[in-house]
Protein backbone atom coordinates (compact mmCIF):
# COMPACT_ATOMS: atom_id res chain seq x y z
CA UNK A 1 0.00 0.00 0.00
CA UNK A 2 2.76 2.37 1.05
CA UNK A 3 4.95 1.44 -1.90
CA UNK A 4 2.05 2.07 -4.31
CA UNK A 5 1.59 5.57 -2.92
CA UNK A 6 5.31 6.26 -3.24
CA UNK A 7 5.30 4.91 -6.78
CA UNK A 8 2.30 7.08 -7.69
CA UNK A 9 4.00 10.13 -6.20
CA UNK A 10 7.18 9.45 -8.20
CA UNK A 11 5.24 8.85 -11.42
CA UNK A 12 3.30 12.08 -10.90
CA UNK A 13 6.51 14.01 -10.17
CA UNK A 14 8.12 12.56 -13.32
CA UNK A 15 5.09 13.51 -15.42
CA UNK A 16 5.06 17.02 -13.97
CA UNK A 17 8.77 17.33 -14.80
CA UNK A 18 8.09 16.27 -18.40
CA UNK A 19 5.23 18.77 -18.55
CA UNK A 20 7.61 21.51 -17.35
CA UNK A 21 10.20 20.53 -19.98
CA UNK A 22 7.51 20.75 -22.65
CA UNK A 23 6.54 24.18 -21.31
CA UNK A 24 10.09 25.48 -21.78
CA UNK A 25 10.39 23.83 -25.20
CA UNK A 26 7.12 25.28 -26.50
CA UNK A 27 7.11 28.51 -24.52
CA UNK A 28 10.01 30.16 -26.31
CA UNK A 29 9.23 28.88 -29.79
CA UNK A 30 7.21 31.16 -32.15
CA UNK A 31 4.43 31.78 -32.77
CA UNK A 32 3.46 33.54 -29.54
CA UNK A 33 -0.11 33.77 -28.29
CA UNK A 34 0.21 37.40 -27.19
CA UNK A 35 -3.48 38.32 -27.05
CA UNK A 36 -4.34 35.22 -24.99
CA UNK A 37 -1.39 35.96 -22.68
CA UNK A 38 -2.67 39.52 -22.08
CA UNK A 39 -6.18 38.18 -21.48
CA UNK A 40 -4.84 35.70 -18.93
CA UNK A 41 -2.79 38.42 -17.19
CA UNK A 42 -5.98 40.44 -16.85
CA UNK A 43 -7.98 37.47 -15.55
CA UNK A 44 -5.32 36.37 -13.07
CA UNK A 45 -4.73 39.90 -11.81
CA UNK A 46 -8.38 40.85 -11.77
CA UNK A 47 -9.50 37.62 -10.10
CA UNK A 48 -7.10 37.89 -7.18
CA UNK A 49 -6.60 41.62 -6.76
CA UNK A 50 -9.38 42.36 -4.22
CA UNK A 51 -8.60 39.28 -2.12
CA UNK A 52 -4.85 39.97 -2.12
CA UNK A 53 -5.41 43.65 -1.25
CA UNK A 54 -7.74 42.95 1.68
CA UNK A 55 -5.54 40.14 3.01
CA UNK A 56 -2.40 42.29 2.71
CA UNK A 57 -4.04 45.07 4.68
CA UNK A 58 -5.23 42.72 7.43
CA UNK A 59 -1.84 40.97 7.70
CA UNK A 60 0.00 44.29 8.02
CA UNK A 61 -2.41 45.49 10.68
CA UNK A 62 -2.50 42.23 12.68
CA UNK A 63 1.26 41.59 12.63
CA UNK A 64 1.86 45.13 13.92
CA UNK A 65 -0.75 44.89 16.66
CA UNK A 66 0.59 41.50 17.79
CA UNK A 67 4.25 42.56 17.67
CA UNK A 68 3.64 45.74 19.66
CA UNK A 69 3.52 44.21 23.21
CA UNK A 70 6.76 42.23 22.71
CA UNK A 71 8.60 45.23 21.29
CA UNK A 72 7.25 47.39 24.13
CA UNK A 73 8.50 44.85 26.71
CA UNK A 74 12.02 45.21 25.35
CA UNK A 75 11.74 48.98 25.13
CA UNK A 76 12.11 48.77 21.38
CA UNK A 77 8.80 50.32 20.36
CA UNK A 78 10.48 52.71 17.97
CA UNK A 79 11.84 49.71 16.04
CA UNK A 80 8.36 48.42 15.35
CA UNK A 81 7.94 49.86 11.80
CA UNK A 82 11.30 48.58 10.58
CA UNK A 83 11.00 45.11 12.18
CA UNK A 84 7.44 44.62 10.94
CA UNK A 85 8.23 45.90 7.43
CA UNK A 86 11.19 43.56 7.00
CA UNK A 87 9.21 40.49 8.11
CA UNK A 88 6.24 41.51 5.95
CA UNK A 89 8.20 42.20 2.77
CA UNK A 90 10.69 39.34 3.04
CA UNK A 91 8.44 36.51 4.10
CA UNK A 92 4.88 36.96 5.28
CA UNK A 93 3.31 38.86 2.39
CA UNK A 94 4.93 36.84 -0.45
CA UNK A 95 3.99 33.51 1.12
CA UNK A 96 0.45 34.49 2.09
CA UNK A 97 -0.17 36.05 -1.33
CA UNK A 98 1.19 32.93 -3.02
CA UNK A 99 -1.11 30.75 -0.89
CA UNK A 100 -4.11 32.87 -1.84
CA UNK A 101 -3.11 32.67 -5.50
CA UNK A 102 -2.60 28.91 -5.21
CA UNK A 103 -6.21 28.65 -4.02
CA UNK A 104 -7.71 31.17 -6.41
CA UNK A 105 -5.61 30.83 -9.57
CA UNK A 106 -4.51 27.18 -9.21
CA UNK A 107 -8.04 25.91 -8.68
CA UNK A 108 -9.41 28.20 -11.41
CA UNK A 109 -6.92 27.00 -14.01
CA UNK A 110 -7.28 23.35 -12.92
CA UNK A 111 -11.08 23.47 -13.16
CA UNK A 112 -11.14 25.46 -16.42
CA UNK A 113 -8.69 23.23 -18.29
CA UNK A 114 -10.19 20.13 -16.68
CA UNK A 115 -13.65 20.97 -17.92
CA UNK A 116 -12.24 21.82 -21.37
CA UNK A 117 -10.53 18.43 -21.39
CA UNK A 118 -13.61 16.38 -20.48
CA UNK A 119 -15.85 18.26 -22.93
CA UNK A 120 -13.32 17.72 -25.75
CA UNK A 121 -12.71 21.48 -26.14
CA UNK A 122 -8.94 20.89 -26.08
CA UNK A 123 -9.27 18.36 -28.93
CA UNK A 124 -11.50 20.81 -30.80
CA UNK A 125 -8.81 23.45 -30.42
CA UNK A 126 -6.25 21.10 -31.92
CA UNK A 127 -8.56 20.30 -34.82
CA UNK A 128 -8.99 24.07 -35.34
CA UNK A 129 -5.28 24.45 -36.11
CA UNK A 130 -4.24 25.60 -32.64
CA UNK A 131 -1.55 24.10 -30.48
CA UNK A 132 -3.58 23.81 -27.25
CA UNK A 133 -0.46 23.52 -25.11
CA UNK A 134 0.81 26.86 -26.36
CA UNK A 135 -2.59 28.52 -26.28
CA UNK A 136 -3.76 27.24 -22.89
CA UNK A 137 -0.71 26.24 -20.85
CA UNK A 138 2.13 28.52 -21.94
CA UNK A 139 0.00 31.67 -21.74
CA UNK A 140 -1.38 30.84 -18.30
CA UNK A 141 1.98 29.91 -16.77
CA UNK A 142 3.70 33.04 -18.13
CA UNK A 143 0.78 35.18 -16.97
CA UNK A 144 1.04 33.71 -13.46
CA UNK A 145 4.82 34.31 -13.47
CA UNK A 146 4.28 37.96 -14.37
CA UNK A 147 1.26 38.69 -12.19
CA UNK A 148 2.44 37.06 -8.94
CA UNK A 149 5.33 39.52 -8.41
CA UNK A 150 3.05 42.44 -9.28
CA UNK A 151 0.39 41.23 -6.87
CA UNK A 152 3.02 40.76 -4.17
CA UNK A 153 4.39 44.30 -4.68
CA UNK A 154 0.85 45.64 -4.40
CA UNK A 155 0.15 43.51 -1.35
CA UNK A 156 3.44 44.65 0.25
CA UNK A 157 2.41 48.28 -0.18
CA UNK A 158 -1.05 47.73 1.27
CA UNK A 159 0.36 45.62 4.14
CA UNK A 160 2.78 48.42 5.02
CA UNK A 161 -0.11 50.88 5.07
CA UNK A 162 -1.93 48.44 7.37
CA UNK A 163 1.18 48.37 9.55
CA UNK A 164 1.18 52.19 9.65
CA UNK A 165 -2.40 52.17 10.94
CA UNK A 166 -1.46 49.40 13.43
CA UNK A 167 1.42 51.46 14.82
CA UNK A 168 -0.87 54.48 15.13
CA UNK A 169 -3.37 52.56 17.22
CA UNK A 170 -0.99 52.64 20.21
CA UNK A 171 1.11 55.70 19.51
CA UNK A 172 1.20 58.64 17.17
CA UNK A 173 3.69 58.29 14.34
CA UNK A 174 3.57 60.53 11.28
CA UNK A 175 3.47 58.86 7.88
CA UNK A 176 6.73 60.59 7.00
CA UNK A 177 8.52 59.21 10.07
CA UNK A 178 7.01 55.77 9.55
CA UNK A 179 8.28 55.55 5.94
CA UNK A 180 11.67 56.89 6.98
CA UNK A 181 11.97 54.16 9.62
CA UNK A 182 10.93 51.52 7.08
CA UNK A 183 13.41 52.55 4.39
CA UNK A 184 16.19 52.89 6.95
CA UNK A 185 16.14 49.13 7.47
CA UNK A 186 14.44 47.79 4.38
CA UNK A 187 17.06 47.29 1.68
CA UNK A 188 17.10 46.13 -1.91
CA UNK A 189 18.39 42.80 -0.58
CA UNK A 190 15.08 42.36 1.27
CA UNK A 191 12.88 43.14 -1.72
CA UNK A 192 14.81 41.29 -4.45
CA UNK A 193 14.56 37.73 -3.02
CA UNK A 194 10.86 38.26 -2.37
CA UNK A 195 10.25 39.32 -5.98
CA UNK A 196 12.49 36.55 -7.34
CA UNK A 197 10.70 33.84 -5.39
CA UNK A 198 7.35 35.32 -6.47
CA UNK A 199 8.28 34.50 -10.06
CA UNK A 200 8.90 30.89 -9.04
CA UNK A 201 5.67 30.82 -7.01
CA UNK A 202 3.83 31.99 -10.13
CA UNK A 203 5.55 29.35 -12.24
CA UNK A 204 4.67 26.56 -9.79
CA UNK A 205 1.05 27.66 -9.32
CA UNK A 206 0.44 28.11 -13.06
CA UNK A 207 2.22 24.94 -14.08
CA UNK A 208 0.58 22.68 -11.49
CA UNK A 209 -2.89 24.11 -12.24
CA UNK A 210 -2.37 23.54 -15.96
CA UNK A 211 -0.87 20.07 -15.45
CA UNK A 212 -3.76 18.88 -13.29
CA UNK A 213 -6.38 20.37 -15.61
CA UNK A 214 -4.71 19.16 -18.80
CA UNK A 215 -4.62 15.57 -17.54
CA UNK A 216 -8.13 15.40 -16.10
CA UNK A 217 -9.87 12.04 -16.38
CA UNK A 218 -13.19 10.57 -15.26
CA UNK A 219 -15.58 13.31 -16.41
CA UNK A 220 -17.00 15.96 -14.13
CA UNK A 221 -15.82 14.15 -10.99
CA UNK A 222 -12.31 14.42 -12.40
CA UNK A 223 -12.69 18.19 -12.84
CA UNK A 224 -13.35 18.64 -9.12
CA UNK A 225 -10.43 16.39 -8.28
CA UNK A 226 -8.15 18.29 -10.67
CA UNK A 227 -9.04 21.63 -9.08
CA UNK A 228 -8.61 20.25 -5.59
CA UNK A 229 -5.31 18.48 -6.21
CA UNK A 230 -3.96 21.54 -8.07
CA UNK A 231 -4.48 23.65 -4.92
CA UNK A 232 -2.99 21.06 -2.56
CA UNK A 233 0.07 20.42 -4.74
CA UNK A 234 0.62 24.14 -5.44
CA UNK A 235 0.51 25.01 -1.70
CA UNK A 236 2.99 22.22 -0.96
CA UNK A 237 5.36 23.41 -3.71
CA UNK A 238 5.06 27.06 -2.58
CA UNK A 239 6.44 26.06 0.85
CA UNK A 240 9.24 24.02 -0.75
CA UNK A 241 10.22 26.98 -2.97
CA UNK A 242 10.11 29.27 0.08
CA UNK A 243 12.45 26.93 1.98
CA UNK A 244 14.88 26.69 -0.94
CA UNK A 245 14.79 30.47 -1.48
CA UNK A 246 15.56 31.08 2.21
CA UNK A 247 18.55 28.72 2.00
CA UNK A 248 19.85 30.34 -1.19
CA UNK A 249 19.45 33.83 0.28
CA UNK A 250 21.34 32.66 3.35
CA UNK A 251 24.16 31.04 1.34
CA UNK A 252 24.66 34.17 -0.78
CA UNK A 253 24.20 36.49 2.22
CA UNK A 254 21.32 38.32 0.57
CA UNK A 255 20.17 40.01 3.76
CA UNK B 1 -29.90 8.10 -50.98
CA UNK B 2 -27.11 8.25 -53.48
CA UNK B 3 -25.55 4.96 -54.39
CA UNK B 4 -23.17 3.74 -57.07
CA UNK B 5 -20.03 5.45 -55.80
CA UNK B 6 -17.73 2.60 -56.85
CA UNK B 7 -16.02 4.52 -59.64
CA UNK B 8 -15.43 7.68 -57.66
CA UNK B 9 -11.97 8.37 -56.20
CA UNK B 10 -11.22 7.51 -52.56
CA UNK B 11 -10.79 10.45 -50.21
CA UNK B 12 -9.92 8.30 -47.20
CA UNK B 13 -8.23 4.93 -47.45
CA UNK B 14 -7.43 2.92 -44.31
CA UNK B 15 -5.38 -0.27 -44.43
CA UNK B 16 -4.70 -2.67 -41.56
CA UNK B 17 -5.33 -0.10 -38.84
CA UNK B 18 -4.38 -1.37 -35.37
CA UNK B 19 -4.81 0.48 -32.12
CA UNK B 20 -4.69 -0.84 -28.58
CA UNK B 21 -4.88 0.62 -25.09
CA UNK B 22 -2.73 -1.53 -22.84
CA UNK B 23 -3.88 -5.09 -23.35
CA UNK B 24 -7.16 -4.03 -24.93
CA UNK B 25 -6.90 -4.35 -28.72
CA UNK B 26 -9.54 -1.94 -29.97
CA UNK B 27 -8.81 -1.95 -33.69
CA UNK B 28 -7.38 -5.15 -35.17
CA UNK B 29 -6.37 -4.40 -38.72
CA UNK B 30 -9.33 -2.40 -39.94
CA UNK B 31 -9.71 -1.57 -43.65
CA UNK B 32 -11.97 1.23 -44.83
CA UNK B 33 -12.44 3.16 -48.03
CA UNK B 34 -14.43 6.40 -48.26
CA UNK B 35 -15.33 7.58 -51.74
CA UNK B 36 -15.87 11.16 -52.79
CA UNK B 37 -19.38 12.36 -51.96
CA UNK B 38 -20.18 9.24 -49.95
CA UNK B 39 -21.66 9.01 -46.45
CA UNK B 40 -20.37 5.97 -44.58
CA UNK B 41 -21.85 5.10 -41.21
CA UNK B 42 -19.73 3.07 -38.80
CA UNK B 43 -21.94 0.95 -36.57
CA UNK B 44 -20.65 -0.97 -33.58
CA UNK B 45 -21.08 -1.60 -29.87
CA UNK B 46 -19.90 0.92 -27.26
CA UNK B 47 -16.17 0.56 -26.77
CA UNK B 48 -15.68 -1.10 -30.15
CA UNK B 49 -13.31 1.67 -31.28
CA UNK B 50 -15.57 3.76 -33.51
CA UNK B 51 -14.53 7.09 -32.02
CA UNK B 52 -10.91 5.92 -31.87
CA UNK B 53 -11.10 5.29 -35.61
CA UNK B 54 -12.09 8.85 -36.53
CA UNK B 55 -9.69 10.34 -33.96
CA UNK B 56 -6.89 8.41 -35.69
CA UNK B 57 -8.01 9.80 -39.05
CA UNK B 58 -7.91 13.41 -37.84
CA UNK B 59 -4.58 12.85 -36.07
CA UNK B 60 -5.84 13.27 -32.50
CA UNK B 61 -4.58 9.76 -31.71
CA UNK B 62 -1.54 7.91 -32.99
CA UNK B 63 -2.08 4.50 -34.56
CA UNK B 64 -0.02 1.44 -33.54
CA UNK B 65 0.31 0.06 -37.08
CA UNK B 66 -1.34 0.18 -40.48
CA UNK B 67 -1.89 3.25 -42.60
CA UNK B 68 -4.41 6.03 -43.11
CA UNK B 69 -4.42 8.04 -46.32
CA UNK B 70 -6.41 11.24 -46.63
CA UNK B 71 -6.53 12.61 -50.18
CA UNK B 72 -3.73 10.20 -51.04
CA UNK B 73 -1.33 11.38 -48.29
CA UNK B 74 -0.19 9.28 -45.34
CA UNK B 75 -1.50 10.77 -42.09
CA UNK B 76 1.02 8.98 -39.78
CA UNK B 77 3.87 10.73 -41.62
CA UNK B 78 2.36 14.20 -41.25
CA UNK B 79 4.28 16.90 -39.41
CA UNK B 80 2.20 19.17 -37.12
CA UNK B 81 1.93 21.76 -39.92
CA UNK B 82 0.85 19.06 -42.41
CA UNK B 83 -1.80 17.98 -39.90
CA UNK B 84 -3.04 21.57 -39.65
CA UNK B 85 -3.30 21.79 -43.43
CA UNK B 86 -5.17 18.49 -43.58
CA UNK B 87 -7.56 19.66 -40.86
CA UNK B 88 -8.71 22.57 -43.02
CA UNK B 89 -10.08 19.95 -45.42
CA UNK B 90 -11.39 17.52 -42.80
CA UNK B 91 -13.99 18.74 -40.30
CA UNK B 92 -14.79 16.99 -37.03
CA UNK B 93 -18.07 17.16 -35.15
CA UNK B 94 -17.49 16.13 -31.53
CA UNK B 95 -19.96 14.02 -29.61
CA UNK B 96 -20.07 16.62 -26.82
CA UNK B 97 -20.14 19.48 -29.39
CA UNK B 98 -16.98 20.89 -27.76
CA UNK B 99 -18.15 24.49 -28.09
CA UNK B 100 -15.82 26.87 -26.25
CA UNK B 101 -18.05 27.86 -23.36
CA UNK B 102 -16.14 31.06 -22.59
CA UNK B 103 -16.80 32.38 -26.12
CA UNK B 104 -19.95 33.58 -27.89
CA UNK B 105 -21.31 31.70 -30.90
CA UNK B 106 -19.63 34.25 -33.19
CA UNK B 107 -16.24 33.77 -31.46
CA UNK B 108 -16.65 29.99 -31.59
CA UNK B 109 -17.10 30.16 -35.35
CA UNK B 110 -14.37 32.73 -35.86
CA UNK B 111 -11.82 30.70 -33.91
CA UNK B 112 -10.93 28.09 -36.58
CA UNK B 113 -10.98 30.78 -39.28
CA UNK B 114 -8.54 33.00 -37.44
CA UNK B 115 -6.26 30.08 -36.61
CA UNK B 116 -6.15 28.49 -40.05
CA UNK B 117 -6.44 31.52 -42.31
CA UNK B 118 -4.43 34.20 -40.64
CA UNK B 119 -4.67 36.61 -43.61
CA UNK B 120 -8.41 37.15 -43.75
CA UNK B 121 -10.34 40.39 -43.49
CA UNK B 122 -12.96 41.15 -40.86
CA UNK B 123 -15.60 41.44 -43.59
CA UNK B 124 -14.74 38.00 -44.98
CA UNK B 125 -14.90 36.50 -41.48
CA UNK B 126 -18.32 38.10 -40.83
CA UNK B 127 -19.65 36.83 -44.16
CA UNK B 128 -18.43 33.29 -43.55
CA UNK B 129 -19.83 33.21 -40.00
CA UNK B 130 -23.20 34.44 -41.25
CA UNK B 131 -23.22 31.90 -44.09
CA UNK B 132 -22.36 29.00 -41.77
CA UNK B 133 -25.01 30.01 -39.23
CA UNK B 134 -27.61 30.49 -41.94
CA UNK B 135 -26.89 27.04 -43.36
CA UNK B 136 -27.77 25.49 -40.00
CA UNK B 137 -30.75 27.86 -39.55
CA UNK B 138 -29.47 29.67 -36.46
CA UNK B 139 -28.35 33.10 -37.67
CA UNK B 140 -30.11 34.79 -34.75
CA UNK B 141 -27.91 33.11 -32.12
CA UNK B 142 -24.72 34.86 -33.26
CA UNK B 143 -24.14 36.81 -30.04
CA UNK B 144 -25.40 34.19 -27.61
CA UNK B 145 -23.26 32.11 -25.26
CA UNK B 146 -23.27 28.30 -25.64
CA UNK B 147 -24.85 27.99 -22.17
CA UNK B 148 -27.94 29.82 -23.48
CA UNK B 149 -28.55 27.25 -26.23
CA UNK B 150 -30.53 24.01 -26.19
CA UNK B 151 -28.88 20.65 -26.96
CA UNK B 152 -30.10 20.66 -30.56
CA UNK B 153 -28.97 24.27 -31.09
CA UNK B 154 -25.53 23.47 -29.69
CA UNK B 155 -25.25 20.58 -32.13
CA UNK B 156 -26.18 22.86 -35.03
CA UNK B 157 -23.68 25.52 -33.94
CA UNK B 158 -20.98 22.84 -33.63
CA UNK B 159 -21.91 21.73 -37.14
CA UNK B 160 -21.67 25.33 -38.36
CA UNK B 161 -18.21 25.59 -36.80
CA UNK B 162 -17.20 22.40 -38.58
CA UNK B 163 -18.58 23.74 -41.86
CA UNK B 164 -17.02 27.17 -41.70
CA UNK B 165 -13.73 26.02 -43.20
CA UNK B 166 -15.68 24.37 -46.04
CA UNK B 167 -14.19 20.93 -45.46
CA UNK B 168 -14.27 18.23 -48.12
CA UNK B 169 -14.71 15.50 -45.52
CA UNK B 170 -16.68 15.63 -42.27
CA UNK B 171 -16.22 13.15 -39.43
CA UNK B 172 -19.27 12.95 -37.18
CA UNK B 173 -18.86 11.42 -33.72
CA UNK B 174 -22.33 10.29 -32.62
CA UNK B 175 -24.12 13.42 -33.91
CA UNK B 176 -27.56 12.58 -32.49
CA UNK B 177 -26.58 11.22 -29.07
CA UNK B 178 -28.45 12.95 -26.25
CA UNK B 179 -31.03 14.53 -28.52
CA UNK B 180 -34.75 13.87 -28.56
CA UNK B 181 -36.03 11.86 -31.60
CA UNK B 182 -37.44 14.93 -33.39
CA UNK B 183 -34.26 16.99 -33.04
CA UNK B 184 -32.16 13.93 -33.91
CA UNK B 185 -34.13 13.53 -37.13
CA UNK B 186 -33.66 17.24 -37.93
CA UNK B 187 -29.91 16.96 -37.41
CA UNK B 188 -29.76 13.82 -39.58
CA UNK B 189 -31.62 15.61 -42.40
CA UNK B 190 -29.35 18.61 -42.01
CA UNK B 191 -26.31 16.34 -42.43
CA UNK B 192 -27.73 15.06 -45.72
CA UNK B 193 -28.53 18.62 -46.86
CA UNK B 194 -24.97 19.66 -46.10
CA UNK B 195 -23.61 16.72 -48.06
CA UNK B 196 -25.69 17.74 -51.07
CA UNK B 197 -24.99 21.47 -50.77
CA UNK B 198 -21.22 21.27 -50.23
CA UNK B 199 -20.58 17.87 -51.86
CA UNK B 200 -18.82 16.56 -48.75
CA UNK B 201 -17.89 13.00 -47.90
CA UNK B 202 -18.57 11.82 -44.37
CA UNK B 203 -17.81 9.12 -41.85
CA UNK B 204 -20.57 9.02 -39.30
CA UNK B 205 -20.32 7.19 -36.00
CA UNK B 206 -23.79 6.44 -34.74
CA UNK B 207 -25.96 4.10 -32.71
CA UNK B 208 -29.14 5.81 -33.75
CA UNK B 209 -30.81 3.63 -36.40
CA UNK B 210 -33.00 6.50 -37.62
CA UNK B 211 -29.92 8.61 -38.19
CA UNK B 212 -28.19 5.65 -39.87
CA UNK B 213 -31.16 5.13 -42.18
CA UNK B 214 -31.41 8.81 -43.16
CA UNK B 215 -27.72 9.57 -43.61
CA UNK B 216 -25.98 6.42 -44.83
CA UNK B 217 -24.97 5.49 -48.37
CA UNK B 218 -23.11 2.56 -46.91
CA UNK B 219 -22.76 1.03 -43.45
CA UNK B 220 -19.70 -0.61 -41.96
CA UNK B 221 -20.19 -2.98 -39.04
CA UNK B 222 -17.23 -2.65 -36.69
CA UNK B 223 -17.00 -5.89 -34.70
CA UNK B 224 -13.90 -7.26 -32.94
CA UNK B 225 -11.87 -4.33 -34.27
CA UNK B 226 -12.38 -5.17 -37.94
CA UNK B 227 -14.86 -4.35 -40.65
CA UNK B 228 -17.14 -7.35 -40.08
CA UNK B 229 -19.66 -6.50 -42.78
CA UNK B 230 -20.48 -3.72 -45.17
CA UNK B 231 -23.53 -2.86 -47.21
CA UNK B 232 -26.47 -0.49 -47.51
CA UNK B 233 -29.04 -0.12 -44.74
CA UNK B 234 -31.49 -2.30 -46.66
CA UNK B 235 -28.92 -5.06 -47.21
CA UNK B 236 -27.67 -5.21 -43.62
CA UNK B 237 -31.10 -4.93 -42.02
CA UNK B 238 -32.13 -8.05 -43.97
CA UNK B 239 -29.02 -9.98 -42.91
CA UNK B 240 -29.45 -13.36 -41.23
CA UNK B 241 -26.12 -13.11 -39.41
CA UNK B 242 -26.90 -12.98 -35.67
CA UNK B 243 -24.16 -10.46 -34.90
CA UNK B 244 -25.53 -8.05 -37.51
CA UNK B 245 -29.19 -8.72 -36.78
CA UNK B 246 -28.84 -7.68 -33.13
CA UNK B 247 -28.20 -4.07 -34.22
CA UNK B 248 -31.34 -3.86 -36.34
CA UNK B 249 -33.78 -5.78 -34.13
Amino acid sequence: MKSTAVRLFLVETGNLYRFAVRFFREGFKPHYEISEFIRQCFYIGNRTLPLVAITGFIIGLVITIQSHPSMEAFGAESWLPSVVSVSLVREIVPVITALICAGKIGSGIGAELGSMKVTEQIDAMEVSGTNPFKYLVVTRVFAAMLMLPLLIILSDTIALYGAYLGVNMKQVVSFHLFTNQIFEKLTFGDVLPSIAKAVFFGFAIGLIGCYKGYHTKNGTQGVGMAANSAVVAAIFVVFIIDLVAAQIADIFHIT
Amino acid sequence: MRTGTKDLPSVICIEGLKKSFGKNNVLNGLNLDLKEGENVVVLGKSGSGKSVLIKCIIGLMDLDSGNIQVFGEDVPRFSPSDLDKMRTKVGFLFQSNALYDSMTVRENLEFPLRRHWIKITKKEIDDMVTEALTSVGLAETIDMMPSELSGGMKKRIALARTLILKPKIILYDEPTTGLDPITAKEISKLMVEIQKKYNTSSIIISHDLNCVKITSNRIIMLIDGICYATGTYAELSMSTDERIKQFFD
